[in-house]
C-alpha cells in the first residue's frame, strides 16, 4: 500500500470532502478522550450498582448506606484542600454546620423550598470559606490546623448564641408536616438517592479538578510553595479555590443532612468529630488520590457500623485499636501502599514499617 | 469593682491549672512537632489513679503526686517507644491520627473499667476558702497554681541546666545532628512524652481535686484548652504555656462576667485566630517553630 492512500496522512485529509458539523464533533470528543478512561467508567458502573442495589435492599440498610455516600462526598472534600493542596483543616465541620443551618433557618423561619435553600447554602459555604481562607491558608502545618479549629468552634458558638434566628442551643426542626411544608420530606428512598448522587457528583468533580492543570498546581502548592510560585501559579488563589470548593461540597452534605435529621443542635452539625473522621478516611485511604478517599470511607464507615451493632460498648475501643494498627502498618493510606508496592514489586509490610520509624 | 477582683482572681488560679495542662503538651508539640490529641486521656487517666489511691487508701492528693508522675511517665514512655516512635518520620498528621486513636482506646478503656459517672476527690480543705480584702480564695485551686507554677520553673530549669534538658533541646533542634553528638534520640523521645504524660496526670489530678472530671467530656475539653494555650503562649519557651494559662484563665473569667451565654467561647476562638493572623509564634515563643512544616 502506498504512503498516498493512508487516511491520517496530510495529503489525504487535503483530499477527504468537507466534514459535517456532527464529525467535526465527534472527532473533537474522541480527542478528548483520556488515554486511560477505566476509572471513569468504573465510577459508571459503581453508580449503577449502587441502583440497583437500593431496590434490592430493605430502607433500613439504605439509611446505613446513605450514611457511607455521605462519608464519601465529605472525605473527598477533604482531600482536595488536605490531601492534594496539603493544608489540613481541621475545621471542615464549620461547613458542613453552615450549610445545615442556613438551610434549617431558611425553611424553617421563611418557608423556603428545600430546592432554593441548599444552593444558597452552598454559596454560604463558599463565601465563609473565601472570608477565612484568604488570612488563614498563609498559616502553615499544625498552625492552619488549628486556626480552622478554632473558626469552626467560633462558628458554633455563635450559632449557639443567635437565639432568636437559629433556636440556640435549643435546636431547629424544619417543618416537615402539615399545609405549609416548603418541600416534602424525601424519605429513606429520597436520601438514599440525594446522597448517592452527591456523593457521585464529589468523586467526579475531585476527579476532574486532579486531573486538571488546577490540579498539578495543588500538587505543586503542596510539595513547594516557592517553587510553585516561582513557575507562576498564583499560591493564593489554587488554596482558596481549593479550599471553596471543598467548603461548596461539604456544606452540601450540611444540607442534605439537615434536611435529613429535621430536628438537630449546634452541638450535632458542628461536632468535631465529623472533622476528624473525614481526615481519619482520607489518611488511612491514601491522601493525594481519588481512591483513597472513597476505600477509606467506604471501609471506615460500613466498619465501624459493623462494630456499633455486634461489638455493643467495646465498639469504640476496637475502632480506636483498628485506627492505631492500620496507622503504624500503612503511614502512607493504604491505597498508596498497594500502588508503590505494586510499582516496585516489594510487598514486605514491615518493610514499610522500617521506612518511617524512627 | 469587687467582682471584677474576684473575677479576676478566680481567673489567676484557674489559669495556673490550665497552664499545668498545657506545658506538657506544648513540650511534645515544641520538641517533636506532634500533636497529642491524647493529651486530655493523659490527664483523666492520672486523675483515675490518684483518685484510687484515694479510694482505696484515702491517700491526699497531693501526696498521692509522685505516684502518679511515675505511674504516667511510664505509660507515657512505652507510647512513644512502642508506638509513636514507628511513624515519626510519616507525614506530620499521622502522629495526630495515632494519637486520636490512641484516644479512642485510653478513654474507651477508662469507661469501660469506672463507667462514665462524674467523680472528684474529696478532702477537707479543698472547698475551703480564705478572705483577701474583697477576694475569696479557694485553698484548693491556690495550692493547685502555686504547684503549676512550682513544676513550670523546675522544668525550664532542667531544660536549660541538665544534660537531659540539653539533649532534649537539641534533638528538637535538628535530630539528625543529635543522633551525630551520641543522643539516643529514640529514648530521648519517649522520655519526653513520659514527662509530658506526667505532668499532664499531675494537672488531672488537680483537676479531680478542685473539680470534678469523667472520661467523656472532661479530656476532650482539657486538650483544647492545651492547644489554644500552647498556641497563645508560644512553642520554645516553657513558660508560654504559664503565660498563655494565665491569660486564658482571666479572659474567661472576665469575659464570662460582661457577656451572657456563651459568647465568651466564641470571642476566645476570634482572638486565637487574631493571634495566629498576627503573630503565629505566641506571646513569647520562638518564631523558628510557627514557620516549619516538618520535623
Amino acid at each position: 500500500m502506498s504512503a498516498g492512500s493512508d487516511p491520517g496522512s496530510p495529503a489525504a485529509v487535503l483530499q477527504r470532502p468537507h466534514r459535517t458539523r456532527v464529525q467535526v464533533f465527534v472527532d473533537w470528543v474522541r480527542s478528548r478522550r483520556p488515554a486511560n478512561s477505566w476509572p471513569a467508567l468504573l465510577g459508571l458502573a459503581g453508580f449503577a450498582a449502587m441502583l440497583v442495589l437500593q431496590q434490592l435492599i430493605e430502607p433500613g440498610t439504605q439509611r446505613l448506606l446513605t450514611a457511607v455516600f455521605m462519608f464519601v462526598a465529605l472525605a473527598q472534600a477533604w482531600n482536595l484542600i488536605g490531601g492534594y493542596t496539603g493544608y489540613a483543616s481541621f475545621g471542615q465541620v464549620a461547613f458542613f454546620g453552615l450549610g445545615a443551618y442556613t438551610v434549617a433557618v431558611l425553611m424553617n423561619n421563611y418557608h423556603v423550598s428545600f430546592w432554593l435553600a441548599m444552593p444558597v447554602a452552598i454559596l454560604a459555604g463558599v463565601l465563609f470559606a473565601v472570608l477565612i481562607g484568604v488570612p488563614l491558608l498563609r498559616l502553615r502545618g499544625h498552625y492552619f490546623a488549628i486556626a480552622t479549629l478554632g473558626a469552626a468552634e467560633g462558628l458554633r458558638e455563635v450559632v449557639n448564641n443567635l437565639t432568636p434566628i437559629t433556636g440556640g442551643g435549643l435546636g431547629i426542626t424544619i417543618p416537615t408536616f402539615g399545609d405549609q411544608v416548603p418541600t416534602p420530606y424525601f424519605g429513606k428512598p429520597g436520601f438514599y438517592l440525594a446522597f448517592l448522587v452527591l456523593a457521585a457528583a464529589s468523586v467526579a468533580v475531585c476527579a476532574l479538578l486532579a486531573r486538571s492543570r488546577f490540579g498539578y498546581a495543588m500538587v505543586a502548592v503542596n510539595e513547594d510553595q516557592e517553587a510553585a510560585g516561582a513557575v507562576g501559579i498564583n499560591t493564593t488563589l489554587v488554596k482558596v479555590v481549593a479550599f471553596a470548593v471543598s467548603a461548596a461540597i461539604v456544606a452540601c452534605a450540611g444540607a442534605l443532612y439537615a434536611f435529613q435529621q429535621i430536628e438537630f443542635y449546634p452541638t450535632d452539625v458542628f461536632d468535631a468529630s465529623f472533622t476528624v473522621l473525614m481526615v481519619i478516611m482520607v489518611m488511612i485511604g491514601g491522601s493525594g488520590t481519588i481512591a483513597g478517599p472513597l476505600a477509606g470511607a467506604v471501609g471506615l464507615e460500613l466498619l465501624s457500623q459493623f462494630l456499633r451493632v455486634n461489638l455493643g460498648a467495646y465498639n469504640q475501643l476496637i475502632f480506636g485499636a483498628i485506627i492505631v494498627v492500620v496507622v503504624v502498618f500503612f503511614p502512607q493510606g493504604v491505597v498508596n501502599y498497594f500502588r508503590e508496592a505494586l510499582r516496585s514489586r516489594e510487598f514486605s509490610v514491615l518493610g514499610n514499617v522500617r521506612r518511617y520509624r524512627l | 469593682m469587687g467582682q471584677f477582683l474576684q473575677a479576676a482572681a478566680y481567673g489567676i488560679v484557674q489559669g495556673g491549672l490550665l497552664a499545668l495542662v498545657a506545658v506538657g503538651f506544648s513540650l511534645v508539640w515544641g520538641v517533636m512537632n506532634v500533636i497529642n490529641f491524647s493529651h486530655g486521656a493523659f490527664a483523666v487517666t492520672g486523675a483515675y489513679v490518684a483518685w484510687l489511691m484515694s479510694q482505696r487508701f484515702g491517700l491526699d492528693p497531693f501526696l498521692a503526686i509522685p505516684i502518679v508522675a511515675i505511674a504516667l511517665f511510664g505509660f507515657g514512655y512505652v507510647i512513644q517507644r512502642g508506638l509513636i516512635n514507628l511513624i515519626i518520620n510519616a507525614p506530620i498528621f499521622l502522629t495526630l491520627l495515632l494519637t486520636f486513636g490512641l484516644n479512642l482506646v485510653i478513654l474507651n478503656g477508662l469507661q469501660l473499667l469506672f463507667t462514665s459517672d462524674d467523680r472528684t476527690i474529696d478532702t477537707s480543705y479543698a472547698s475551703q476558702s480564705f478572705a483577701l480584702g474583697v477576694v475569696n480564695v479557694p485553698y484548693g485551686r491556690l495550692a493547685a497554681c502555686f504547684l503549676a507554677i512550682v513544676i513550670t520553673v523546675a522544668l525550664a530549669l532542667v531544660m536549660t541546666r541538665t544534660r537531659l534538658g540539653h539533649a532534649i533541646g537539641a534533638t528538637g533542634m535538628d535530630r539528625g545532628a543529635a543522633r551525630l553528638m551520641g543522643i539516643r534520640a529514640r529514648h530521648i523521645y519517649a522520655v519526653t512524652f513520659g514527662i509530658a504524660a506526667a505532668l499532664a496526670g499531675i494537672a488531672g489530678t488537680m483537676i479531680a481535686t478542685v473539680g470534678s472530671f469523667n472520661p467523656t467530656t472532661t479530656p476532650g475539653q482539657l486538650t483544647l484548652d492545651a492547644f489554644v494555650i500552647s498556641v497563645l503562649g508560644g512553642l520554645g519557651n516553657m513558660y508560654g504555656a504559664l503565660v498563655g494559662g494565665l491569660v486564658l484563665g482571666i479572659a474567661e473569667s472576665i469575659g464570662g462576667l460582661l457577656l451572657t451565654g456563651t459568647w465568651v467561647n466564641a470571642i476566645a476562638m476570634a482572638v486565637l485566630i487574631a493571634v495566629l493572623i498576627i503573630r503565629p509564634s505566641g506571646l513569647i515563643g520562638k518564631a523558628q517553630y510557627s514557620g516549619r512544616v516538618e520535623v
